[in-house]
Protein backbone atom coordinates (compact mmCIF):
# COMPACT_ATOMS: atom_id res chain seq x y z
CA UNK A 1 0.00 0.00 0.00
CA UNK A 2 2.94 2.33 0.90
CA UNK A 3 1.83 3.76 3.62
CA UNK A 4 3.56 1.23 6.00
CA UNK A 5 6.68 2.19 4.30
CA UNK A 6 6.30 5.80 5.41
CA UNK A 7 4.76 5.44 8.83
CA UNK A 8 7.07 2.06 9.16
CA UNK A 9 6.05 0.48 12.82
CA UNK A 10 4.07 2.99 14.09
CA UNK A 11 1.27 2.12 12.98
CA UNK A 12 -1.18 -0.39 12.08
CA UNK A 13 -4.19 -0.02 9.39
CA UNK A 14 -7.19 -1.80 9.52
CA UNK A 15 -10.59 -1.48 8.44
CA UNK A 16 -13.17 -0.01 10.87
CA UNK A 17 -15.62 -3.16 11.28
CA UNK A 18 -12.41 -5.04 12.32
CA UNK A 19 -11.30 -2.85 14.81
CA UNK A 20 -14.11 -2.35 16.27
CA UNK A 21 -15.63 -5.91 16.68
CA UNK A 22 -12.44 -6.34 17.71
CA UNK A 23 -12.74 -4.53 20.83
CA UNK A 24 -16.42 -5.35 21.45
CA UNK A 25 -15.87 -9.34 21.45
CA UNK A 26 -13.11 -8.62 23.90
CA UNK A 27 -15.16 -6.55 26.61
CA UNK A 28 -18.26 -8.30 26.67
CA UNK A 29 -20.54 -7.23 29.35
CA UNK A 30 -23.03 -9.82 30.49
CA UNK A 31 -26.31 -9.56 31.83
CA UNK A 32 -27.44 -12.59 33.77
CA UNK A 33 -30.53 -13.54 33.71
CA UNK A 34 -30.41 -16.59 36.06
CA UNK A 35 -33.48 -18.40 37.87
CA UNK A 36 -31.90 -22.01 38.50
CA UNK A 37 -29.22 -24.15 38.56
CA UNK A 38 -27.62 -23.03 35.48
CA UNK A 39 -26.93 -19.54 37.04
CA UNK A 40 -24.86 -21.22 40.14
CA UNK A 41 -22.86 -22.50 36.86
CA UNK A 42 -22.58 -19.28 35.51
CA UNK A 43 -21.09 -17.81 39.02
CA UNK A 44 -18.31 -20.30 39.00
CA UNK A 45 -16.98 -19.71 35.29
CA UNK A 46 -16.94 -16.69 36.73
CA UNK A 47 -14.97 -17.08 39.46
CA UNK A 48 -11.32 -17.38 40.15
CA UNK A 49 -11.21 -20.83 38.63
CA UNK A 50 -12.33 -20.88 35.28
CA UNK A 51 -12.03 -16.96 35.31
CA UNK A 52 -14.16 -14.81 32.58
CA UNK A 53 -12.24 -12.14 32.70
CA UNK A 54 -9.76 -14.32 30.51
CA UNK A 55 -12.01 -13.61 28.01
CA UNK A 56 -13.02 -9.77 28.39
CA UNK A 57 -16.53 -10.69 29.89
CA UNK A 58 -16.28 -10.28 34.09
CA UNK A 59 -17.84 -6.91 33.95
CA UNK A 60 -21.51 -8.48 35.33
CA UNK A 61 -24.03 -5.41 35.09
CA UNK A 62 -26.78 -6.28 36.52
CA UNK A 63 -28.46 -3.67 35.08
CA UNK A 64 -29.43 -4.23 31.32
CA UNK A 65 -28.83 -0.81 29.95
CA UNK A 66 -25.26 -1.25 30.53
CA UNK A 67 -25.04 -4.82 29.03
CA UNK A 68 -24.55 -6.38 25.44
CA UNK A 69 -24.75 -9.81 26.44
CA UNK A 70 -27.80 -11.12 27.87
CA UNK A 71 -27.17 -14.89 29.59
CA UNK A 72 -30.56 -16.88 29.91
CA UNK A 73 -29.73 -19.29 32.52
CA UNK A 74 -32.34 -21.28 33.59
CA UNK A 75 -36.32 -22.10 34.21
CA UNK A 76 -38.67 -19.34 32.01
CA UNK A 77 -42.54 -19.37 33.44
CA UNK A 78 -45.24 -17.93 31.23
CA UNK A 79 -45.64 -14.91 34.18
CA UNK A 80 -41.42 -14.60 34.20
CA UNK A 81 -41.40 -14.16 30.23
CA UNK A 82 -42.46 -10.77 30.26
CA UNK A 83 -40.02 -9.80 31.96
CA UNK A 84 -37.19 -11.22 30.37
CA UNK A 85 -38.74 -9.95 26.98
CA UNK A 86 -38.56 -6.46 28.73
CA UNK A 87 -35.01 -6.57 29.78
CA UNK A 88 -34.22 -7.77 26.33
CA UNK A 89 -35.71 -5.00 25.04
CA UNK A 90 -34.24 -1.93 27.67
CA UNK A 91 -30.70 -3.32 26.06
CA UNK A 92 -28.77 -1.14 24.02
CA UNK A 93 -27.67 -2.46 20.54
CA UNK A 94 -25.97 -3.79 19.33
CA UNK A 95 -26.78 -6.92 21.95
CA UNK A 96 -26.28 -10.94 21.56
CA UNK A 97 -28.06 -13.64 23.44
CA UNK A 98 -26.70 -16.91 25.23
CA UNK A 99 -29.15 -19.64 26.13
CA UNK A 100 -27.96 -21.36 28.42
CA UNK A 101 -28.84 -25.10 29.55
CA UNK A 102 -31.96 -27.44 28.38
CA UNK A 103 -34.72 -25.10 30.47
CA UNK A 104 -33.70 -21.86 28.63
CA UNK A 105 -33.00 -23.90 25.40
CA UNK A 106 -36.25 -25.91 25.24
CA UNK A 107 -37.59 -26.43 28.42
CA UNK A 108 -36.09 -29.38 29.58
CA UNK A 109 -37.75 -31.79 31.24
CA UNK A 110 -40.30 -29.91 32.55
CA UNK A 111 -42.79 -29.91 29.76
CA UNK A 112 -45.61 -28.83 31.44
CA UNK A 113 -48.12 -25.98 31.41
CA UNK A 114 -46.27 -23.38 32.66
CA UNK A 115 -42.83 -23.40 31.66
CA UNK A 116 -41.54 -21.47 28.49
CA UNK A 117 -40.80 -24.60 25.99
CA UNK A 118 -37.59 -22.59 24.51
CA UNK A 119 -36.74 -18.75 25.29
CA UNK A 120 -36.08 -18.45 21.08
CA UNK A 121 -40.35 -18.18 20.92
CA UNK A 122 -39.61 -15.11 22.26
CA UNK A 123 -36.57 -13.44 21.93
CA UNK A 124 -33.59 -13.87 19.18
CA UNK A 125 -31.03 -16.15 20.60
CA UNK A 126 -27.51 -16.85 18.92
CA UNK A 127 -25.66 -19.49 20.96
CA UNK A 128 -27.62 -22.30 22.74
CA UNK A 129 -25.75 -24.54 25.31
CA UNK A 130 -27.05 -27.95 26.04
CA UNK A 131 -26.58 -29.50 29.52
CA UNK A 132 -28.15 -29.69 32.94
CA UNK A 133 -26.70 -27.38 34.00
CA UNK A 134 -23.67 -27.21 31.31
CA UNK A 135 -20.19 -27.32 32.54
CA UNK A 136 -18.35 -24.15 32.65
CA UNK A 137 -15.82 -24.90 30.03
CA UNK A 138 -19.88 -25.06 27.69
CA UNK A 139 -19.94 -21.51 29.59
CA UNK A 140 -16.60 -20.48 28.13
CA UNK A 141 -16.95 -22.40 24.38
CA UNK A 142 -20.45 -20.40 23.92
CA UNK A 143 -18.56 -17.23 24.92
CA UNK A 144 -15.79 -17.74 22.28
CA UNK A 145 -18.18 -18.67 19.68
CA UNK A 146 -20.35 -15.36 20.89
CA UNK A 147 -16.76 -13.68 20.44
CA UNK A 148 -16.45 -15.11 16.82
CA UNK A 149 -19.66 -13.75 16.10
CA UNK A 150 -19.21 -10.42 17.73
CA UNK A 151 -15.68 -9.81 15.29
CA UNK A 152 -17.60 -10.60 12.75
CA UNK A 153 -20.69 -8.10 13.07
CA UNK A 154 -20.76 -4.17 11.10
CA UNK A 155 -19.48 -1.60 13.51
CA UNK A 156 -22.62 0.30 13.01
CA UNK B 1 -22.96 -45.57 74.08
CA UNK B 2 -24.87 -48.18 75.22
CA UNK B 3 -26.92 -46.22 77.62
CA UNK B 4 -28.24 -44.12 74.32
CA UNK B 5 -28.91 -47.66 72.30
CA UNK B 6 -31.03 -48.98 75.55
CA UNK B 7 -32.77 -45.59 75.92
CA UNK B 8 -33.55 -45.48 72.21
CA UNK B 9 -35.12 -48.93 72.41
CA UNK B 10 -37.62 -47.34 75.07
CA UNK B 11 -38.90 -45.18 72.94
CA UNK B 12 -39.45 -47.57 70.54
CA UNK B 13 -41.11 -49.96 73.19
CA UNK B 14 -43.74 -46.87 73.68
CA UNK B 15 -44.83 -46.21 70.31
CA UNK B 16 -43.83 -42.32 70.43
CA UNK B 17 -40.73 -42.51 68.44
CA UNK B 18 -41.77 -42.45 65.08
CA UNK B 19 -43.08 -39.23 64.94
CA UNK B 20 -41.40 -37.60 67.91
CA UNK B 21 -42.32 -36.45 71.11
CA UNK B 22 -45.93 -36.30 71.38
CA UNK B 23 -46.22 -34.27 74.42
CA UNK B 24 -49.34 -36.12 75.76
CA UNK B 25 -51.35 -39.21 74.94
CA UNK B 26 -53.40 -40.00 71.72
CA UNK B 27 -56.83 -39.25 72.14
CA UNK B 28 -57.13 -36.06 73.64
CA UNK B 29 -57.45 -33.55 70.72
CA UNK B 30 -60.80 -35.41 70.04
CA UNK B 31 -61.60 -36.17 73.37
CA UNK B 32 -61.45 -32.26 74.10
CA UNK B 33 -63.33 -31.69 70.71
CA UNK B 34 -66.09 -34.15 71.95
CA UNK B 35 -66.56 -32.47 75.24
CA UNK B 36 -67.26 -29.28 73.78
CA UNK B 37 -69.04 -30.35 69.97
CA UNK B 38 -70.60 -34.16 71.33
CA UNK B 39 -69.83 -37.48 69.08
CA UNK B 40 -71.39 -36.23 65.73
CA UNK B 41 -68.27 -33.32 65.57
CA UNK B 42 -65.43 -36.28 65.58
CA UNK B 43 -65.18 -37.79 62.16
CA UNK B 44 -61.93 -38.79 60.79
CA UNK B 45 -59.94 -40.33 63.06
CA UNK B 46 -56.16 -41.24 63.22
CA UNK B 47 -54.52 -40.91 59.72
CA UNK B 48 -51.13 -41.90 59.20
CA UNK B 49 -50.58 -41.75 62.55
CA UNK B 50 -51.60 -37.83 63.18
CA UNK B 51 -55.10 -37.78 64.75
CA UNK B 52 -57.66 -35.92 62.44
CA UNK B 53 -60.91 -34.65 62.21
CA UNK B 54 -63.24 -33.88 58.96
CA UNK B 55 -65.21 -30.58 59.90
CA UNK B 56 -68.26 -29.23 58.28
CA UNK B 57 -67.55 -25.64 56.36
CA UNK B 58 -70.76 -23.91 57.41
CA UNK B 59 -69.42 -24.02 60.87
CA UNK B 60 -65.69 -24.82 60.33
CA UNK B 61 -64.58 -20.81 61.55
CA UNK B 62 -65.61 -20.71 64.95
CA UNK B 63 -64.57 -24.33 65.17
CA UNK B 64 -60.83 -23.35 63.62
CA UNK B 65 -60.92 -20.53 66.38
CA UNK B 66 -61.69 -22.63 69.48
CA UNK B 67 -58.32 -24.74 68.30
CA UNK B 68 -56.64 -22.26 68.66
CA UNK B 69 -57.79 -20.33 71.47
CA UNK B 70 -58.88 -23.00 73.81
CA UNK B 71 -56.01 -23.65 76.73
CA UNK B 72 -56.58 -27.97 76.14
CA UNK B 73 -55.52 -27.15 72.42
CA UNK B 74 -53.81 -24.28 71.73
CA UNK B 75 -52.88 -24.84 68.41
CA UNK B 76 -51.14 -21.73 67.68
CA UNK B 77 -49.52 -22.47 64.50
CA UNK B 78 -50.76 -23.15 61.16
CA UNK B 79 -48.54 -25.74 59.52
CA UNK B 80 -50.40 -25.39 55.97
CA UNK B 81 -53.51 -24.74 54.16
CA UNK B 82 -53.86 -27.41 50.73
CA UNK B 83 -56.51 -29.01 49.20
CA UNK B 84 -57.37 -32.33 47.59
CA UNK B 85 -59.38 -33.04 44.24
CA UNK B 86 -60.78 -36.48 44.56
CA UNK B 87 -62.17 -36.21 41.36
CA UNK B 88 -60.66 -39.90 40.53
CA UNK B 89 -61.41 -41.00 44.33
CA UNK B 90 -64.89 -42.77 45.35
CA UNK B 91 -65.92 -39.64 47.30
CA UNK B 92 -69.05 -37.62 47.15
CA UNK B 93 -68.08 -34.14 47.62
CA UNK B 94 -65.14 -33.36 45.34
CA UNK B 95 -62.47 -30.97 47.26
CA UNK B 96 -61.58 -30.76 50.50
CA UNK B 97 -60.11 -28.13 52.17
CA UNK B 98 -57.09 -29.52 54.51
CA UNK B 99 -55.21 -27.86 57.36
CA UNK B 100 -52.30 -28.73 59.42
CA UNK B 101 -52.18 -27.71 62.76
CA UNK B 102 -49.10 -27.51 65.66
CA UNK B 103 -49.53 -26.70 68.50
CA UNK B 104 -46.20 -25.35 70.35
CA UNK B 105 -47.34 -25.22 74.00
CA UNK B 106 -48.17 -28.93 74.39
CA UNK B 107 -46.16 -29.84 71.17
CA UNK B 108 -49.10 -31.68 69.20
CA UNK B 109 -50.23 -31.62 65.63
CA UNK B 110 -53.16 -32.42 64.11
CA UNK B 111 -55.13 -31.82 61.30
CA UNK B 112 -58.65 -30.76 59.53
CA UNK B 113 -60.23 -31.46 56.71
CA UNK B 114 -63.36 -30.06 55.41
CA UNK B 115 -65.08 -30.53 52.31
CA UNK B 116 -66.24 -28.43 49.63
CA UNK B 117 -68.45 -29.13 46.73
CA UNK B 118 -67.58 -28.40 43.23
CA UNK B 119 -70.58 -26.47 42.09
CA UNK B 120 -70.07 -24.22 45.14
CA UNK B 121 -66.11 -23.98 45.91
CA UNK B 122 -66.28 -21.63 48.87
CA UNK B 123 -65.14 -22.10 52.38
CA UNK B 124 -64.57 -19.20 55.26
CA UNK B 125 -60.93 -17.84 55.21
CA UNK B 126 -59.06 -18.26 58.48
CA UNK B 127 -56.82 -15.09 58.05
CA UNK B 128 -58.40 -13.74 60.85
CA UNK B 129 -57.65 -16.48 62.83
CA UNK B 130 -53.74 -17.49 62.08
CA UNK B 131 -52.80 -14.21 59.47
CA UNK B 132 -49.89 -16.47 58.13
CA UNK B 133 -53.17 -18.65 56.51
CA UNK B 134 -53.34 -15.69 54.03
CA UNK B 135 -50.85 -16.79 51.31
CA UNK B 136 -51.19 -20.44 51.70
CA UNK B 137 -54.89 -19.60 50.78
CA UNK B 138 -54.35 -17.38 48.28
CA UNK B 139 -51.86 -20.76 46.94
CA UNK B 140 -55.17 -23.02 46.76
CA UNK B 141 -57.49 -20.29 45.30
CA UNK B 142 -54.89 -19.95 42.66
CA UNK B 143 -54.59 -24.06 42.37
CA UNK B 144 -58.10 -25.25 43.09
CA UNK B 145 -60.38 -22.22 42.64
CA UNK B 146 -61.46 -22.37 46.09
CA UNK B 147 -63.18 -19.26 46.78
CA UNK B 148 -61.72 -17.96 50.44
CA UNK B 149 -64.65 -15.71 51.77
CA UNK B 150 -63.70 -12.99 53.92
CA UNK B 151 -59.83 -13.52 52.70
CA UNK B 152 -58.48 -9.64 52.61
CA UNK B 153 -56.81 -10.03 49.81
CA UNK B 154 -57.63 -13.22 47.33
CA UNK B 155 -55.61 -12.81 44.22
CA UNK B 156 -53.52 -15.42 42.64
CA UNK B 157 -49.74 -15.87 44.17
CA UNK B 158 -48.03 -18.23 41.42
CA UNK B 159 -50.21 -17.95 38.15
CA UNK B 160 -50.45 -15.19 36.02
CA UNK B 161 -53.48 -12.86 36.98
CA UNK B 162 -54.97 -13.52 33.25
CA UNK B 163 -54.28 -17.07 33.76
CA UNK B 164 -57.63 -18.24 33.45
CA UNK B 165 -57.42 -22.15 35.15
CA UNK B 166 -56.90 -23.89 38.22
CA UNK B 167 -53.91 -26.07 37.17
CA UNK B 168 -53.79 -28.82 40.38
CA UNK B 169 -57.37 -29.97 39.02
CA UNK B 170 -57.52 -33.18 38.27
CA UNK B 171 -59.15 -32.35 35.40
CA UNK B 172 -56.37 -30.13 34.05
CA UNK B 173 -53.81 -31.33 31.65
CA UNK B 174 -50.49 -31.73 32.42
CA UNK B 175 -49.22 -29.55 29.47
CA UNK B 176 -51.87 -26.93 29.89
CA UNK B 177 -54.63 -25.86 27.41
CA UNK B 178 -52.17 -23.87 25.30
CA UNK B 179 -51.72 -21.30 27.57
CA UNK B 180 -47.50 -21.71 27.63
CA UNK B 181 -47.57 -21.08 23.99
CA UNK B 182 -50.23 -18.66 23.56
CA UNK B 183 -49.96 -15.96 26.23
CA UNK B 184 -49.59 -11.86 25.09
CA UNK B 185 -47.75 -9.46 26.83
Amino acid sequence: MGLEDQLQENVMTTKVDAMVGWARKNSLWPMPFGTACCAIELMATLASRFDLARFGAEAIRFSPRQSDLLVVSGRVSIKMMPVLKKIYDQMPEPKWVISMGACASSGGVFNTYTLVQGVDQYIPVDVYIPGCPPRPENVIQALIKIQEKVAQAKAN
Amino acid sequence: MGNEVENHEEHRAEGVGQHGRSGSEPGNVTTRIRARYGDAAVRGGNAVGCESVIAERDTHLPFMTFLKDDPELSFDYLVDVTAVDRLQLDEEIRFAVVYQLYSYKHNRRFSVSVPVPEADPWIGSVVSVWPGANWLEREVYDMYGIVFEGHPDLRRILMPDDFGSHPLRKDYPLHGKGERDNFVF
